[in-house]
């Protein structure tokens, strides 16, 4: 192995060294000349009409510069939807206008009102109190089953029933309805995929300012995808022209999902800083982040699943209610339907599907994607089902799991999997990670120990959860077919320096993944070079020349290809250029651990060589430009579906109903792994966001819309000391598709561990005589024990 | 949220109702009236000073008594507003004798939280009214000592 084999070694991450000693540098931390600072009078109430907006009192204290209301911006458009999903009888989806500030009548507790503008921060935040807002409260709705019904109140005016649209995939309704009915066996689930607040470490900020000699604008923002910000926010909601905008996505601290969208507050203070004429700021409180920032999941859900006598999935039905709360987030509408509806084919041969689902606005939080988007919630659907149906049948459920696995395919001698929900699979082998967690369980003994348990005066449980998600999004010509108002390649420039070092400019963006790392990995290997001598740039628009960003778990299987395909039109110049110095026919170059060589020989040119070669062209060949600089746009041929088996332990105590998450295996298969820590490092942080969920997190609002639990003194986030370590492992089938052979592992902790711990806990309550179809998450001790009380 | 609550106070309940309809003796008994203004037969502007476990706040808004019969009981319906949020709330407050120098006094109604105050106080608020409550009572015992002094 030469030095420079740098793709699969666990490399510390380049970018920690900043962030742990307090070098990181976040939109907060910018302070621009005549910076003034802005705060936002926000709606105490889920739905009221606004009677009145008093700004007098406000606009004479000390330090205010502006006070702009729904009234000031009533003609400037409202934030947009990437993503148009249509009803059943083909009639587009409802998409009410979702104002900057509104005028008429506030919608979710949180909904700006009015933006002030001061010298100071405490100018800002004294001066919006001081504005006065009469309001007249309405009727509000929080549930989305409830909303659909006649006579709930209305969130808009000209929205019946408050349904967005309603959607459906899969095999004809009736013919999933007589497999059901025909059906030896089925298991019928409903329930609650309760609302999540995102909780990045980083409150959302935005700095945005205005040059007038150049008509100009500069917007920092705490962003997930910078370019496709600019791109919203120029052309969809300010009409300003592209080209007269930065946008800059510095460091960012967390985001998972949550910084993906454009929010209202980037439109609205890049509006006032022209006319204001000096940078406004605006950095959210961490109360405003667990009021405003998207909120995930929130599904109701009912789902029957259909067995023959022996246990084979004969069908599965799904009638889910999805919240997207008051208004459309950018990506709001995909998330119920192309990331969860087309996610329930599972690891299963299930040959009829059929899933309906019903989006709804309710007087709440806009809803988005939350690390996984949808397929954490197919994945919960599938496998509490799965667990459920053996416990009910008295069968095995790992057995029942290897019955019905999609058998293994590689994706290039075997051909693709096509699903009964559109998709089609690349590649997998799921019998092989659901094998190795047994193992890593020492599964035969496991049964032993829980009737040992039992004799203690704990419940011990064993909860499985064998997952796929799409990853890698996505093929534009199939999403734009499904209603994606954006292709979803990405961009890679990769621009050798004359000495030989190396930029590369990417669209895809960093918020805690290690990109500086990876991706370097992958460059210095492909060239043969030291990764010190290559350096990432991302997250701006006037350095990079577009991207689509980070989500989805698609920067390594999407940016790394791009980048990737850059590399190889570098390396087939340098070998015209090498081939030129050394004499030889460009054919008869190979390049290799970074050299040129003519094949057969020991005649070589290094790297550093071609590229001096390529800036100082002295000799060079006839008709070649020189420079070494090239830049790709990748659209990938498929998506990429990563799968695992997530393994959990649980030990319940009889008297208190706690719950002690006692093991936790994962075993992940994520195509071929660039660095083996940094995958690590994301199953961890995503199972342990899967586990919140389970057992700890959940947003509460009351009847009167209000959000009962939005702060750290209610809601419960998982600490260290909630989680055992993780026992991790792997399986590599390569993705088919793209050259690095990667599938994504951004989602793979959160999607995988959720259904585990509860199935865990069912599972445990079955063996103490408890025999639960469900229990609500957050499976608190509360719920447990009224479980066992029955 | 609901509030429920009874006290028996040392009186008979014409003189507690007395002190219950003078807006004086009724801004020192209620907990955190720093001022309360008759504005109509039975209709108050007020500004109510209360600390809510880590926010401290000042309320203002009107205080209506409806449905008043006479040493029997009414309704205290209340909108207060605050820069961390309003509070709405309806009480229904009632008299019984319990004997010539006794009466018993009770409550019982919501209170309806909005905004920051609802996020962050929700937790805390039935303290909160358990603790207002408590100061309710004593400081009417404490005006009937004084009218028996």
């Amino acid at each position: 192995m030469s030095t420079n084999d740098w793709i699969g070694k666990s490399v510390r991450r380049v970018e920690d060294k900043r962030f742990i000693t307090g070098m990181g540098r976040y939109t907060d931390d910018i302070i621009l000349p005549q910076q003034t600072y802005a705060s936002f009078v926000r709606s105490p109430y889920a739905h009221a009409k606004i009677i009145g907006v008093d700004i007098r009192a406000a606009k004479s204290m000390q330090g205010v510069v502006a006070i702009y209301t729904g009234a000031d911006v009533a003609s400037v458009n409202g934030v947009p939807c990437g993503w148009q999903v249509n009803f059943k009888n083909g009639d587009i989806m409802k998409e009410p206008k979702h104002p900057l500030l509104v005028a008429d009548k506030v919608r979710h507790v949180g909904d700006a009102v009015a933006i002030v503008i001061a010298e100071s921060q405490a100018e800002a935040v004294d001066a919006a109190q001081a504005v006065n807002v009469e309001y007249e409260e309405l009727p509000c709705v929080v549930n989305a089953a409830e909303a659909v019904k006649p006579g709930a109140p209305l969130v808009h005016a000209d929205v019946p029933a408050n349904t967005c649209y309603d959607w459906s995939l899969g095999n004809p309704i009736s013919e999933v309805d007589e497999a059901i009915h025909n059906a030896a066996h089925v298991s019928t689930l409903e329930f609650v995929n309760q609302r999540l607040i995102p909780n990045a470490i980083e409150p959302r900020s935005y700095n945005s300012s205005y040059e007038a000699a150049t008509d100009k604008y500069t917007l920092y923002t705490s962003t997930q995808n910078p370019h496709l910000i600019r791109l919203l926010m120029c052309a969809f909601v300010l009409g300003i022209p592209e080209h007269k905008v930065r946008v800059v996505g510095p460091d960012v601290g967390g985001a998972f999902g949550s910084k993906i969208f454009h929010y209202t507050e980037e439109a609205l203070l890049t509006w006032c800083t022209k006319k204001i004429k000096r940078p406004v700021k605006w950095t959210s409180t961490r109360t405003e982040a667990f009021q405003l920032d998207a909120h995930g999941r929130d599904h109701i859900t009912k789902a029957d699943m259909g067995f023959d006598k022996d246990g084979k999935i004969m069908a599965l039905r799904v009638k889910t209610f999805a919240n997207l709360g008051a208004y459309l987030s950018s990506f709001a509408t995909c998330v119920p339907t192309y990331l969860h509806g087309t996610l329930l084919q599972g690891l299963y041969t299930t040959p009829k599907i059929n899933v309906d689902i019903t989006a709804v606005f309710t007087n709440t939080t806009v809803v988005d994607a939350y690390r996984g988007a949808g397929r954490p919630e197919a994945t919960y659907l599938l496998e509490r089902l799965v667990d459920l149906a053996a416990h009910e049948m008295n069968m095995d459920p790992a057995e029942l799991r290897f019955k019905n696995f999609i058998p293994p395919f590689d994706g290039i001698n075997q051909p693709g999997y096509q699903t009964q929900v559109a998709l089609q699979y690349d590649s997998g082998n799921y019998e092989g990670v659901l094998k190795k967690g047994l193992e890593m369980l020492g599964y035969e003994n496991f049964r032993n120990e829980q009737k040992e348990a039992a004799g203690n005066g704990k419940l011990l449980g064993v909860g499985f959860s064998t997952y796929i998600e799409a990853c890698g999004i996505a093929p534009s010509a199939v999403v734009g077919s499904l209603g994606a108002r954006a292709g979803l390649y990405e961009v890679g420039q990769v621009r050798v320096q004359p000495t030989g070092k190396v930029s590369v400019y990417t669209g895809s963006h960093a918020h805690g993944q290690g990109h500086e790392t990876t991706f370097a990995q992958v460059v210095a290997d492909k060239l043969g070079i030291s990764m010190d001598d290559v350096e990432i740039v991302h997250g701006d628009s006037e350095a990079v020349a577009f991207g689509m960003g980070t989500y989805g778990s698609r920067s390594i299987a999407v940016g790394g290809s791009a980048i990737v395909k850059s590399i190889e039109k570098i390396i087939e110049k340098g070998k015209k250029i090498a081939a030129h110095k050394l004499e030889a026919n460009a054919d008869d170059i190979e390049f290799a651990s970074g050299k040129f060589t003519v094949k057969g020989t020991d005649k070589s040119v290094g790297f550093g060589d071609v590229a001096l070669t390529a800036y100082v062209p002295h000799h060079y060949p006839a008709g070649l430009e020189p420079g070494l600089d090239f830049s790709s746009f990748y659209d990938p041929a498929n998506f990429t579906y990563p799968f695992g088996c997530h393994i959990a332990v649980v030990e319940i105590d009889k008297e208190t109903g706690n719950v002690i998450l006692k093991r936790f295996i994962a075993v992940d298969d994520v195509g071929n792994v660039i660095n083996p820590m940094i995958v690590d490092g994301q199953i961890h942080g995503g199972v342990v966001q899967g586990v919140g969920q389970a057992l700890f997190e959940g947003a509460e609002y009351d009847a009167n819309g209000q959000l009962t639990n939005g702060s750290y003194m209610d809601y419960c986030m998982p600490r260290a000391d909630d989680v055992p370590m993780i026992e991790t492992a792997g399986q590599v089938t390569p993705c088919p598709h793209n050259p690095l052979g990667v599938k994504g592992a951004g989602e793979a902790g959160t999607i995988g561990s959720t259904p585990a711990v509860v199935n865990a806990v069912i599972d445990a309550l079955w063996s103490g005589g408890h025999k639960v179809k469900d229990i609500r998450m957050p499976v608190t001790s509360e719920r447990v024990w009224r479980a066992m009380q029955n | 949220m609901q509030l429920t609550g009874k006290h028996i106070i040392n009186a008979a309940p014409a003189v507690v109702w007395a002190m219950l309809m003078d807006t004086d003796t009724l801004a020192r008994i209620v907990p955190g009236i720093s001022r309360l203004e008759k504005t109509g037969d039975h209709t108050f502007n007020s500004i109510l000073e209360i600390k809510l476990g880590p926010v401290n706040s000042s309320f203002t808004g009107n205080l209506q008594l409806e449905n008043v019969i006479v040493q029997k009981g009414f309704t205290l319906r209340g909108q207060q507003n605050s820069k961390i949020g309003n509070a709405s709330a309806a009480l229904k407050i009632g008299l019984s004798l319990v004997n010539a120098v006794q009466t018993e006094v009770a409550f019982n109604g919501d209170i309806r939280l909005s905004g920051l105050l609802a996020t962050m106080g929700q937790r805390i608020m039935s303290g909160v009214a358990n603790t207002l409550s408590k100061q309710f009572f004593a400081n009417l015992e404490k005006e009937v000592e004084k009218a028996n002094v």
